[in-house]
């Protein structure tokens, strides 16, 4: 039997939830699980890891980071998606160096001329590399697809 | 039902709230705040600080007419549901916001002149605009979101090669 990749979701709260949600169907068939921010608006999700917001404080920062390498070791993920925002940095870093997965990552299309912190850490790891404006794409290499975007 | 939302920033934008708790009394229409983090407590209006998302989703569908900071989340939702949505962005100036993107994502859905996006610069502008778009009877078809059915067909293509490797 084929083996079925295991998709790790990423993204903070807010407008890069609502991305998350509305590219949900890309992951039907396949088991995923979610890591987001925990807050009132994104709280009682079903396969979904919580952590505190990681720019809150150093502190916050670090334990944020042993929870994502925690979750990542229990579930092994094979490819990565991301819709920002720098929560994508940590994952992706630990996704590819120690989980050898495939990342995506979706620039958020709240980016029309200028590129995100997040996407300027994640591009020289990412595999498939997505931003929902056009005139953005001469802010990154080569790499970067547009295809279109969700506004 | 209007739903009034300023999404999940921490930094305060009371402004917008505060003008919507002031045009309340002039209109008939149930009017309903997320207000979020921001500090001002409406006196006219119900309101809560938030609702999971699923649940605002289900109050976006539910409106008549949604009125909004320029967050993408709330406009990709009124523009799939085909609800009218008057926006106001957030400004760096007033401590709404760390910069103004706001602003770019504000004036490149001006010039995208989609029927049932409505934007403003000023709170002043607010009560004018809510009457105009209720007047308007004239109902809003869902958009066909062809940029997100690409997006779908990008990003599984990918997963699947993924999975054949």
């Amino acid at each position: 039997m084929e083996k079925k990749s295991k998709i790790g979701l990423i993204c903070s709260a807010g407008g890069h939830f609502a991305e998350m949600l509305q590219l949900w169907e890309a992951f039907e068939g396949y088991s995923v699980f979610l890591v987001t921010y925990r807050e009132k608006t994104t709280v009682n999700r079903k396969n979904t890891y919580y952590l505190g917001n990681i720019v809150r404080s150093p502190f916050a920062f670090v334990v944020g980071l042993i929870k994502i390498l925690w979750i990542f070791v229990k579930e092994r993920p094979d490819i990565l998606f991301s819709t920002g925002s720098e929560i994508a940095i940590p994952s992706f870093y630990f996704g590819k160096f120690l989980f050898s997965a495939k990342l995506i990552y979706l620039e958020c299309s709240a980016q029309v001329y200028q590129s995100s912190l997040t996407g300027r850490w994640v591009y020289p790891i990412t595999d498939l590399f997505l931003v929902q404006w056009e005139p953005l794409l001469n802010q990154y290499g080569p790499k970067a697809k547009y295809v279109g975007g969700l506004i | 039902m209007i739903f009034v939302t300023v999404g999940n920033d921490f930094r305060d934008f009371s402004r917008l709230i505060k003008k919507v708790d002031e045009i309340t009394p002039h209109l008939p229409h149930e009017i309903v705040i997320q207000r979020g983090y921001s500090r001002y407590r409406p006196q006219n209006t119900k309101h809560f600080d938030f609702v999971p998302i699923d649940t605002a989703m289900e109050y976006i569908k539910m409106s008549e007419l949604v009125i909004s900071h320029a967050g993408i989340g709330t406009i990709i939702l009124c523009k799939e549901y085909g609800i009218p949505i008057i926006i106001l962005p957030r400004r760096k100036k007033y401590g709404e916001h760390m910069n103004d993107h706001q602003m770019e994502i504000a004036k490149i859905l001006e010039e995208k002149k989609d029927a049932n996006v409505h934007v403003i610069y000023e709170e002043s502008e607010l009560e004018r605009v809510i009457k105009e778009v209720l007047k308007n009877k004239e109902k809003y078809t869902p958009i066909e979101n062809v940029g997100r059915a690409n997006l779908i067909r990008t990003i599984r293509k990918f997963i699947e090669r993924g999975v054949k490797e």
